[in-house]
């Protein structure tokens, strides 16, 4: 089983009287709430994936040497992605960085949201993945290793903990309306776990969730005379059966999916939010109210006891090879307030400590021009950005350091599993014994890398 | 289930019987197996544990409290680290000392390869008999399940009526519904011979080898995809052996032979493989069978683990489907429940390791068997040389487009450095100097230039093109000017950039080649198990089951605790030039003495009629599987399907016209009281469809189904969320979709049989509905009830698109006549005519919904409410049930 799966299985045999025993020779997989064997820190995540990569120099990382050496050739060998734009030509960062809260933490003027948040956030400037494509690069820090195929990090969480949530999906996926990321699909994709434990996708137009939402004409009412009609007939027919009790169960079974549509509605829809709230994610705001919606979906959707949600951005939203004085600016406006406010709110409603937020791109940039003409800056996995807040994570701390161009990490670093590793620390679960057997097999999210918890970011 | 078994402790306890099973399960792995005897204790005979370990004895017959051996599982310090015994094994342990620490009969020398009498006494390694059927009843089935019924005072329910048979057995037969026109014709033809007319019709159609070729493609694991890894590379050519089997079940071939073909069909037929006539390619295709196992060496993991892997799962494909045993259990260890010796799984693996021979393994691709012929080569060889002929034309290409790539870097370069520039890129990597290096590593944008990369540069040209194209537009706007030189100029200066664009004309000429290479006629070939001639490997047994720890050398043979003189395995049949060792395992399985086979495969066939086979664990006969509810009934029928060669088609009739296969399916209190599963079968079981009947019958139903057979399978795709569903996939290279949809024609309309099994993606629909997942293989489907299934029905696409063409058709067929319209449907999908008060609800249901959708400014409301109501019928527990 793979991505197969189907998008909407996450609810198999919650309805504990629908479920009929299960023989032993098959293995039987549920979302049930598990205990993990640690006492866990975190409950919920909510991974929101700037995917493209985002330029740690100009947002996070700020490289003073890059202006010294500005126009320059710089004098240590690169990686490059993109050959027929690359240069060696030192670029300075064109925003301004300032410290901020009681940690200092630096952000540049684009995100003047974090720097509100920042006392919140636990900063890595040391994260390598070390392939430098972005596929490669998703996939290394989305599902352990370079390739497609395998379970993704939400897969993962729900196969060890199941969900708390009663009626919504374990693992759900806020995509942008504009486009998919590199990997479509695969960014949530079950792999080889079984289909249930795949994110089910919140689509931009309706249905919303395919097969938990009806279609457009029987929206409302119409669906509801349906369930009544078909109601009836399998009434009449249980009649003809009397003692069928799987004929029950699934009478019962359309009446728990019918519930399980209006949970979903309800956690999707943002109406009842009061307008303090809205602006808090700037749905006030033309530029951030898309994302900002998103962000306060998440928020929503944790509250009722999802386990993961991923929020994802559009097809290389932040890969800025070229026009980076631009296109960055506007990519940090549509998100930064919206992120800023989903840290806040949860902290004013008392989950951050129990949830993971997590923000962050599959790669960096490197720290010269890339396209003279109208310049960006390439690809660099071997030393860039993320930072993680509340859920056990430090707050108020950076972790890691670059070398002085930005480059590589030089200081405290912290590979994709070793990242992987503690998140799972924090959500009670062992790297070492969370593991899935198939074709004669013991597959883990870690798979043998030599990972790492790393205390020093736990608080 | 106390009614049926009870399993009573004899008073008398012995080692054999009662003691030696538990300490088998428990304690032989640390204390005795593999050399080990932890403390000096080995427990797997009396006369051991009398003479005990370092604490001494480890027995005091007759003094339980003073035997070590007891104690020390009583107080639970043993087994260590592991859960304490149930008190019942402890108190039998108990017994066993206190009486004296009896052995049944004399113990051997040596407690290594020891299987009892007792374990051989076990109800499935008996004989098959031939039961002297009882009385009173013409059909010998009957006659059976009377007798068990008559015993606890019941009897057969009535029998069903006519639209419940032509439904069931429609269903059974075929996995599609009867239509309106067949139930019509059954119900009129008044005759005795009705009911069997109608046997004899499905049993001809050529559904019937679809559906009970699918029941067989479980069992053996079929999939169109290797498996094992992230990629799970594709299997071209597997579909041959899915039609082998719907044909060979159409053909009602003998199943003795089926198996042969199965296990040995290359066996037959005389190497090298060319020039095969039509029945020599259906015996290699048989083998198949043997290539369903999940293949990690041909999906990217070329390892010792994954060659091993193939093994492993190739025996437990065989072993369950044909012995009913989990013989894997004996792959580390002699087997904890059943007598299975660890020898005797490495003796099985011996029969296919000269085809599946880890020292000279093939990938899958290299043990495909071609079907091309001389002239198909030669055609081949002469397109190949015509594409390397435009390959060298695109190859001259590239080489002046890096040229002009490089000279146009050049030139951005400062002048003095564009020589030495130059140089240093033309020097080969391996002899550039660190001069060189230091030069091109600050002009990476020279140092990059390759084929694969000049696409990259088009932009700057582009670029370019844009500049002049708009100096060009200044000068042409300037009418007064002549301008003529000078737009010469920009033209060709145009022009040199157009032509300096790589990625159109390259890719233009790779189309090219590429079309020219299209015209080769396409290579078939049979996914094959063949033997290597003249390597006959040696097979080891490998210490705990570790392939990276083999130790003594086995030989070729059947289970022990079944092996007869009959059909010895040899080790390198000198009459033929494979080994023979399949085709002798093959012939003793269906010499009709083997104890297993005959038993296993007629109890799978009733599964598939009843619901639940006579042995509720079709793939595991061993101890912790189930007993036979009725085991003279399974012996009987396994003896007199063997005695009547092996057919299938009259098993079929022979099951259909029984009383029992006939009654109704309807609970009574009494039998519900006395049998609530059913197993003495006082009545039909109610069933759900399985998930591809379901989808089958939607298309069939909604007037869709393209009832093309055979060939190769229709592909599956993720849709925009993941979902799998049937269609081609057009998302690019990073996996985003590209919004093209290639048509698959009536394709997507096929039975599920047809749509591809990728094993990391299975349609969705069938997944929800419990398809087997092909990990290896399926002895036993579950059925599970669950809200994902009503969402299913309620939303998903498949089922709307369906329910509307059937609203369509029903529109066509009874135009103006929505009672017409209502009852045809209601029939079509329910096998039943609607009462006056059912249509008259749908009517009303209709009626309403079409309210509804006219104020929704709904185009069609009419069709849209007939489709809503088809859609009703179809998620109806009377559509998803068979009575």
């Amino acid at each position: 089983m793979g991505i197969g799966g189907v998008a909407l299985t996450w609810l198999l045999q919650r309805e504990g009287l629908l479920a009929k025993p299960v023989k032993p020779e098959f293995a039987a997989h549920d979302l049930l709430p598990k205990r993990p064997p640690h006492e866990p820190r975190a409950k919920a995540m909510i991974s929101l994936f700037m995917q493209g990569g985002p330029s740690q120099m100009d947002l996070c990382d700020p490289k003073p040497m890059l202006d010294e050496w500005a126009g320059r050739d710089i004098p240590v060998k690169l990686k490059y992605d993109d050959a027929a734009g690359a240069s060696a030509q030192v670029l300075p960062s064109s925003w301004k960085f300032n410290r901020h809260g009681q940690s200092g933490m630096d952000f540049s003027e684009l995100l003047p949201g974090f720097g509100e948040i920042a006392d919140e956030l636990c900063l890595i400037r040391s994260m390598h993945t070390g392939v430098n494509n972005h596929g490669q690069s998703i996939h290394a820090l989305n599902s352990g290793r370079t390739v497609s195929g395998r379970p993704s990090l939400g897969s993962w969480l729900t196969y060890g903990l199941g969900t708390e949530s009663q009626n919504l999906p374990a693992y759900l996926v806020l995509r942008d309306p504009a486009s998919l990321p590199v990997e479509g699909t695969w960014n949530w994709s079950a792999g080889w776990l079984p289909g249930l434990y795949q994110g089910t996708v919140v689509r931009a137009r309706e249905p919303r969730i395919l097969n938990l939402e009806a279609p457009a004409n029987l929206r409302g009412g119409g669906q509801r005379n349906y369930l009544d009609f078909l109601g009836n007939l399998n009434r009449k027919h249980s009649a003809s059966h009397p003692g069928e009790l799987d004929l029950e169960a699934r009478i019962a079974s359309f009446e728990l999916a019918a519930r399980m549509q209006t949970s979903a509605s309800d956690a999707m829809d943002i109406s009842g939010e009061n307008a303090a709230t809205k602006k808090l994610y700037g749905i006030d705001e033309d530029a951030t109210k898309e994302y900002g919606t998103r962000c306060l979906i998440a928020r929503r959707l944790v509250e009722r006891g999802v386990r993961f949600v991923h929020v994802l951005t559009g097809n290389q939203f932040w890969d800025h090879h070229h026009g980076i004085k631009g296109s960055l600016p506007k990519a940090c406006k549509k998100t930064d307030r919206p992120i800023a406010g989903l840290v806040k709110d949860l902290k004013r409603l008392g989950l951050l400590d129990s949830t993971v937020v997590h923000w962050g791109g599959e790669m960096g940039r490197l720290p010269v021009v890339q396209n003279t003409r109208n310049a960006g800056r390439d690809h660099n996995t071997y030393g860039f950005s993320m930072w993680l807040a509340g859920g056990g994570f430090k707050a108020g701390h950076i972790h890691g350091e670059t070398d002085e161009w930005g480059h590589r990490s030089v200081r405290d670093k912290v590979n994709h599993y070793d990242y992987h590793a503690t998140l799972l620390q924090l959500f009670g679960l062992d790297h070492n014994h969370l593991k899935y057997k198939r074709g004669g097999r013991v597959q883990s999210l870690i798979d043998g890398q030599p990972a790492r918890v790393v205390e020093e970011l736990l608080a | 289930m106390g009614l049926l078994f009870n399993s009573g402790q004899a008073a008398t306890v012995t080692f054999e019987a009662d003691v030696r099973p538990i300490l088998k399960a428990h304690c032989f792995h640390c204390h005795g197996e593999d050399g080990s005897a932890k403390g000096g204790l080995d427990v797997r005979l009396r006369k051991l544990l009398l003479k005990g370990g370092k604490h001494g004895p480890a027995i005091v017959p007759g003094q339980a409290e003073k035997s070590l051996f007891y104690t020390k599982i009583r107080d639970g310090e043993m087994p260590k680290e592991q859960a304490k015994l149930p008190a019942a094994q402890i108190e039998t342990l108990r017994r066993w000392i206190e009486q004296g620490a009896e052995t049944a009969r004399p113990e051997p020398d040596s407690p290594d390869e020891w299987i009892t009498e007792e374990e051989r006494r076990f109800w499935a390694f008996q004989p098959i008999k031939n039961p002297p059927v009882p009385s009173g009843t013409a059909n010998p089935i009957d006659a059976f399940l009377l007798r068990r019924l008559n015993a606890d005072g019941l009897g057969f329910s009535p029998k069903a009526g006519k639209r419940t048979l032509i439904r069931r057995a429609t269903f059974d037969l075929t996995g599609l519904p009867p239509t309106p026109e067949e139930i019509a014709k059954f119900l009129a033809d008044e005759t005795p011979q009705a009911y069997d007319q109608l046997i004899d019709r499905l049993l001809a159609s050529p559904n019937y080898g679809e559906r009970w070729g699918r029941h067989w493609l479980d069992v053996a694991g079929y999939a169109d995809s290797e498996g094992y890894t992230e990629s799970d590379a594709e299997r071209g050519w597997a579909w041959r052996y899915r039609d082998y089997v719907v044909r060979a079940l159409n053909d009602d071939m003998p199943w003795d032979r089926f198996i042969r073909e199965q296990l040995a069909g290359d066996e037959m037929v005389p190497p090298p493989y060319t020039g095969l006539n039509p029945e020599q390619v259906d015996k290699l295709t048989a083998t198949g069978f043997l290539r369903m196992a999940p293949d990690g060496t041909g999906s990217g993991a070329n390892t010792a683990a994954a060659q091993n892997q193939v093994m492993t799962e190739t025996l437990k494909i065989v072993s369950t489907s044909l012995m009913g045993m989990t013989v894997g259990c004996a792959q580390c260890h002699d087997h904890r429940y059943d007598p299975i010796l660890q020898s005797d799984y490495y003796k099985l693996r011996a029969v296919f390791e000269p085809a599946l021979d880890p020292a000279n393994w093939r990938m899958p691709q290299s043990r495909q068997i071609s079907l091309f012929t001389e002239a198909d080569r030669k055609q081949c060889a002469d397109i190949e040389v015509e594409a390397k002929k435009l390959d060298a034309k695109r190859q001259a290409k590239v080489d002046f487009f890096i040229e002009r790539t490089l000279e146009w870097k050049l030139r951005k370069a400062p002048e003095e450095l564009r020589e030495p520039l130059r140089v240093a890129y033309k020097t080969p990597t391996g002899k550039r100097t660190d001069e060189h290096k230091v030069l091109l590593d600050n002009h990476p944008s020279v140092r990059q230039i390759s084929p694969g990369s000049l696409y990259l540069y088009d932009r700057e040209f582009n670029d370019e093109i844009a500049k002049l194209n708009a100096e060009r537009k200044k000068l042409t706007d300037n009418k007064d000017a002549d301008n003529a030189e000078a737009l010469k100029k920009l033209d060709g200066q145009i022009q040199y950039f157009r032509d300096s664009l790589t990625k159109v004309v390259l890719d233009a000429m790779a189309k090219k080649a590429a079309d020219v290479r299209a015209t080769k006629p396409e290579e078939p070939f049979i996914r094959a198990l063949t033997e290597q001639a003249g390597k006959v490997p040696v097979t080891h047994l490998f210490f705990r089951g570790d392939h990276g720890q083999p130790k003594a050398a086995v030989k070729p043979a059947d289970l022990s605790v079944v092996a007869l003189n009959k059909n010895p395995i040899p080790e390198n049949d000198g009459r033929r030039p494979s080994t023979g060792r399949r085709l002798a395992l093959a012939k003793r399985l269906t010499d009709g003495t083997h104890p297993l086979t005959g038993r296993v495969l007629v109890n799978r066939f009733w599964l598939h009629h009843f619901g639940r086979g006579l042995v509720d664990t079709p793939g595991d006969f061993g101890k912790l599987g189930e007993k036979p509810s009725h085991p003279e009934l399974l012996d009987w029928l396994a003896s007199d399907f063997m005695k009547n060669g092996w057919r299938l088609k009259r098993l079929h009739r022979l099951i259909m016209t029984s009383q029992a296969y006939r009654q109704t399916s309807r609970r009574l209190a009494k039998l519900d009281e006395l049998d609530p599963d059913n197993r003495l079968l006082g009545r039909m079981s109610v069933r759900r469809l399985e998930a591809e009947t379901l989808r089958d019958s939607i298309l069939f139903v909604s007037g869709q189904w393209n009832p093309r057979m055979f060939g190769k399978p229709v592909s599956v795709k993720e849709d925009e969320v993941g979902q799998i569903v049937v269609g081609v996939s057009t998302n690019d290279s990073s996996n985003r979709p590209t919004g093209k949809t290639i048509s698959l024609g009536a394709e997507e309309n096929r039975r599920s049989l047809y749509v591809e099994v990728r094993r990391s993606k299975v349609l969705s629909f069938v997944d929800a509905f419990d398809a087997p997942s092909m990990e290896p293989n399926c002895t036993k489907r579950t059925i599970s009830t669950v809200a994902p299934q009503a969402l299913m029905l309620m939303n998903n696409n498949f089922v709307i698109s369906e329910s509307r063409s059937m609203a369509g058709r029903l529109q066509h067929f009874a135009k103006g006549s929505l009672d017409t319209q209502l009852g045809l449907a209601w029939e079509t999908t329910l096998g039943q005519a609607p009462s006056a008060g059912e249509l008259a609800q749908s009517a009303a249901f209709v009626e309403k919904q079409t309210a509804l959708f006219k104020t929704q400014k709904e185009k069609q409301p009419d069709l849209a409410a007939l489709a809503n109501y088809c859609q009703a019928l179809l998620s109806s527990n009377a559509f998803i049930y068979v009575d």
